[in-house]
């Protein structure tokens, strides 16, 4: 469909997606401070309300591990081998860098809606 | 009750993850699919849990399903790629269409063209009826097409490569844009040529059209028929008008609705002259040294016939003349670029 003849609901939906998908990267970092295989990661992420789907988690674990910022290892547990992923030294550099950069944006942002209330 | 719902439900599993490994690459298919493996069983598991049984195969299919299709879960893991990339793709657009109305509707226009006007194409093409003729037509013309915008676009998914490689699309120099333009503008450097070529063609026009015999010579003579008065006076009334008028358009070079419209009539009215001239049988006799009479008049009738079968094409040439120039106008009238509006009222009052 095209934007021309999107809905305002489908275009909310965009808008969101839009806004998750980087609170999504530091949020998976945040959370693989502490070591957690995928199902797992998944799981505490939905639990703490930022659910994410299989098929962008999955993806998105693998581009991380593979710019440095994650370590991940197979290991078995309860008879099942998982792939453990927990976050790199760089990784941990990155995700204090990525929160200041957060805390800059949301500062402007409540400084704009100050000056102007919605 | 579903096609699968006799099979084992672990099978069904199985082939999914087979399925969703032939789109992957062969280097990370297996580390891949452990991992989708081992995340499907854990969500299984937690659901058998839940429930306290094992799943059915219906209840293992509804999670497959909500899994999406293997070719669409394959490919979030692989790196985005494109034939034309975002750079390049609107520079392609612009040329298929440039394509498009440059060679494959010429393409339509010719082959329309010759069909009604050319009496031995027709023949040679209409031997195996109508539909055979526009059946063979429309085949040469999707071959041609194939051919020129595949040529496009292989020539950009070659760019598309370079560009990848050296991003020399990336070097660019705003000095190098052409210059800010609008569309109401007129080319002063046109209205001069416009202006001189009037001159011209009314002092030619004078000098060698307003005598009915317009070639005399020993071996040739053409006279022109009566009607020929009208045309000459009506063509030398337009280029006085199309002369005056380009003198306004070089003093103010900015459209008004009024010069526009001044325009579309004196196209207009052009077009319908030639027309008229062509299909009026303008040449009364061509006589010529050796030329028996019944020759003579062989020739002049070919003349005027020959004349009169290229009115299909003066007619089009016309109607798309007529078309831009109302174009123009209602180019005009519309939404005037702001940072011009001041020009504009500056130099038309």
């Amino acid at each position: 469909m095209t934007n021309g003849t999107q809905g305002a609901p489908e275009i909310l939906e965009n808008l969101k997606l839009e806004l998750r998908r980087g609170c999504l990267i530091v949020a998976v970092l945040a959370q693989l401070r502490t070591e957690q295989y995928g199902y797992t990661l998944r799981k505490a992420l939905a639990d703490d309300g930022l659910a994410i789907d299989e098929g962008t988690l999955y993806p998105l674990l693998r581009r991380l591990e593979t710019q440095g910022l994650l370590v991940s290892q197979w290991r078995e547990e309860d008879k099942r081998n998982k792939r453990f992923y927990r976050l790199s030294p760089a990784g941990e550099q990155i995700l204090g860098q990525l929160l200041e950069e957060w805390q800059n944006i949301n500062s402007s942002l409540n400084k704009i809606l100050q000056e102007a209330p919605l | 009750m579903s096609k699968t719902s006799s099979q084992d439900p672990m099978e069904l599993i199985d082939r999914y993850l087979q399925a969703v490994g032939f789109w992957l690459p062969k280097g990370q298919q297996q580390d891949i699919i452990a991992e989708l493996s081992e995340d499907l069983h854990s969500q299984i598991e937690e659901k058998e849990t839940e429930l306290g049984r094992s799943l059915n195969d219906t209840e293992i299919e509804a999670v497959l399903k909500q899994r999406g299709r293997p070719v669409l879960v394959a490919n979030r893991y692989l790196p985005q790629r494109s034939l034309i990339g975002p750079v390049l793709f609107p520079i392609y657009v612009f040329v298929l269409k440039i394509v498009a109305a440059f060679y494959l509707v010429p393409w339509i226009l010719v082959w329309i063209g010759m069909m009604s006007l050319s009496s031995s194409y027709r023949a040679e093409h209409t031997s195996a009826g109508w539909l055979g003729a526009i059946g063979s037509a429309w085949s040469a013309w999707w071959f041609t097409a194939f051919f020129a915008l595949g040529t496009v676009t292989i020539v950009f998914a070659g760019l598309e490569y370079l560009q990848a490689k050296s991003r020399f699309l990336e070097d660019w120099n705003p000095r190098q844009l052409p210059p800010a333009r609008n569309p109401n503008q007129i080319p002063r450097t046109g209205s001069v040529i416009e202006v001189v070529v009037n001159l011209i063609f009314g002092v030619w026009w004078i000098d060698v059209m307003s005598s009915p015999v317009i070639l005399n010579r020993p071996e040739i003579r053409i006279v022109l028929s009566p009607v020929w008065r009208y045309l000459f006076w009506s063509f030398l009334f337009l280029a006085l008008i199309n002369t005056v008028t380009a003198g306004v358009n070089l003093a103010r070079p900015y459209w008004t609705v009024v010069r526009a419209s001044i325009r579309l009539a004196t196209n207009g009215a052009a077009s319908a002259l030639f027309c008229w001239m062509l299909n009026a049988g303008a040449i009364a006799q061509i006589t010529g040294a050796g030329l028996s009479a019944a020759r003579a008049l062989e020739v002049t009738n070919a003349v005027n016939a020959g004349l009169a079968k290229t009115l299909p094409v003066a007619v089009a040439t016309g109607v798309v003349i007529a078309l831009l120039d109302a174009r123009r106008i209602f180019r005009v009238k519309s939404a005037v670029p702001l940072q011009l509006k001041g020009k504009i009222s500056a130099a038309v009052v």
